[in-house]
């Protein structure tokens, strides 16, 4: 996907100003509230009319003031996965998923309904009313119903913001690896660092009404790290734990880390706060932390005051954050060996 | 016999009119009540308003403007002669039309709100999955809008059965073309048939008491609905 945008809209004293071409398969666009992102999206459905500009997706020009081009939203082929669900409550599930796929010209019908069906694990409710559904089957039906318009783009207005933990991070793998299967580039719009990296390789920032920045989803995460609450999250994949004590030993590449909290998954999902790891210059002589990892260095950065380090811990990655002072007073350099040094509690298992 | 037969005539002839009026208000106030509701033109204001005079409006008022136009120099009087039909006024017809306008907020009102409470967001859903505007309109805004053409038809049913100013002045009371329940109720008052205007006026109590228990019954129900969607 191409998209190339050269937008502008006021709205009273806010005025969004979008200049931006970007290429990419899952590409983000990330703000907090009120900083235009849901607006912009709006804008490339055709739901909303920029004041002046321009919009050309992979070629095709789909507004333009100076061409006097706007194209109606029902003839972009841009399909939308809202915050809420948006479902429509006089039809069952299976008429939800249809409605796009019956619109949808036979030539641009890529996409086969049972197997996204299948792949959507919605077999079992085509029958039923919206009204039974829970929180996350709903998002399901919606993305279902979006993908089954086989759109050119799918965009998703923070499609997960209406969910609790496990219902978000039960539906990030459908959002991924059906948009992945289906071969349709998505626009993810959320507020979510982890969200970001998990759904995204591209990402557009924004702030107050301006694009401030287009990197990797991953540098986003590691510029954000002074000013995210919880720093910079490291994201941890983790095989079947075996317990131990009071603990449980879940292997992590070659090495193992001790949790607190019990898994049954053969892979489970670990955040862990890059607030929440000690370094240490030599090996500490006793330590109640129960992980205590021998890292190599394998490069610093800085995000506002803070310095994030990034360690190579027998061929796992974590980052951990410190201020300056303690990278001097440590000797931190590239290639320095370290500890680093994390409770068992810090981990935090995220559902799925 | 409970009713005579002129009162089951002239019963008959008001269910006729009632379902007339609520059909043709269904055709014509729909596109009415969809503009007010979605609109945001500066003649918003003075449609509503006039769409909302006849509740306010004497029916004798209306009846009398009514008539002047459907009358022989009248507009809608040239109109019809024009086209080589007789005068509207005291026939069915003229009723009917009549009717149409008087009845026209009890149509046009709970439509408006209907639509107005389903909001964009849906239409626009349906604008991203590939649907036009009439389609959107057709398969998404009129289904959802149910509950609110339910309450539209049976308000204008039950409002078209109790007229009685506006049809006098244009149907005058004419058995069996614009005698209806109402007039024949006066028609046994004034003959002091109190008996028979009793009975007939049984019918109508019954009537709108069981129309209005309807709505009271079957609207929180539907409310519910809404609310858990």
């Amino acid at each position: 996907m191409e998209l190339s945008l050269a937008v502008e809209k006021r709205f009273g004293t806010f005025t969004l100003a979008a200049d931006v071409t970007v290429r990419g398969e899952q590409v983000g666009i990330f703000g907090v509230s009120g900083s235009g992102k849901s607006t912009l999206v709006s804008m490339l459905a055709g739901l909303v009319d920029p004041d002046c500009g321009e919009i050309v997706l992979n070629g095709e020009c789909l507004f333009s003031t100076q061409r006097r081009i706007n194209v109606r939203p029902e003839k972009r082929r841009i399909a939308m996965v809202f915050q809420q669900h948006s479902l429509f409550s006089h039809l069952n599930v299976m008429d939800n998923l249809l409605y796009g796929f019956k619109r949808c010209r036979p030539e641009h019908r890529r996409i086969d309904v049972d197997e996204l069906i299948r792949v959507l694990n919605l077999a079992q409710f085509l029958d039923r009313d919206m009204r039974h559904l829970s929180g996350g089957e709903k998002q399901r039906v919606a993305l279902g119903r979006a993908l089954l318009a086989n759109p050119r783009l799918l965009l998703m207005d923070e499609p997960l913001s209406a969910l609790d933990d496990s219902l978000r991070f039960q539906i990030i793998p459908y959002l991924k690896s059906v948009s992945e299967q289906f071969h349709i580039p998505y626009l993810f719009i959320s507020h979510s660092l982890v969200e970001m990296r998990l759904m995204t390789d591209t990402v557009l920032a924004f702030a107050h009404g301006r694009m401030v920045e287009q990197t990797s989803s991953e540098q986003l995460a590691r510029n954000r790290m002074d000013t995210s609450p919880v720093g910079y999250i490291n994201l941890l994949r983790l095989g079947l734990p075996v317990s131990v004590a009071d603990l449980y030993a879940y292997p992590w590449g070659d090495s193992q880390l001790l949790i607190s909290a019990a898994s049954d998954r053969p892979e489970s999902m670990v955040e862990l706060s890059s607030k929440d790891i000690i370094l240490f210059k030599q090996h500490p002589e006793a330590i109640s932390a129960r992980n205590l990892l021998r890292c190599n260095v394998r490069s610093l950065f800085t995000s506002g005051r803070k310095v994030g380090i990034e360690l190579d811990c027998a061929g796992n990655t974590l980052i951990a954050e410190v201020v300056q002072d303690a990278v001097n007073e440590l000797g931190i350099t590239p290639g320095t060996t370290v500890y680093a040094a994390v409770k068992a509690s810090a981990f935090r298992m995220l559902p799925g | 016999m409970f009713l005579s037969e002129s009162d089951s005539q002239s019963l008959w002839l008001t269910i006729r009119l009632a379902f007339a009026v609520t059909a043709i208000l269904l055709f014509v106030g729909t596109p009415i009540a969809w503009w007010l509701a979605r609109t945001r033109s500066r003649f918003k204001g003075p449609l509503g308003a006039v769409v909302a005079l006849p509740l306010v409006l004497p029916p004798s008022v209306l009846g009398f403007y009514l008539l002047l136009a459907m009358g022989p120099q009248g507009p809608v009087g040239h109109l019809t002669r024009t086209f080589g039909m007789s005068a509207l006024p005291f026939t069915f017809w003229g009723l009917v039309v009549a009717s149409v306008f008087y009845s026209l907020p009890f149509m046009v009102q709970p439509l408006q709100n209907a639509f107005e409470s389903i909001g964009d967001h849906p239409l626009e859903v349906a604008a991203t999955l590939g649907a036009s505007r009439l389609d959107a309109f057709f398969t998404v805004a009129l289904p959802l809008a149910r509950p609110g053409f339910l309450t539209a038809s049976i308000m204008t049913f039950a409002h078209t059965v109790g007229e009685f100013g506006v049809v006098l002045m244009i149907g005058g009371n004419i058995p069996g073309v614009s005698r209806v329940a109402s007039v024949q109720i006066y028609d046994h008052v004034e003959a002091l048939e109190y008996g028979q205007a009793h009975h007939m006026a049984a019918v109508l109590l019954a009537f709108s008491f069981l129309v209005l228990l309807a709505l009271s019954v079957w609207r929180p129900t539907t409310l519910k609905t809404a609310r858990r969607d």
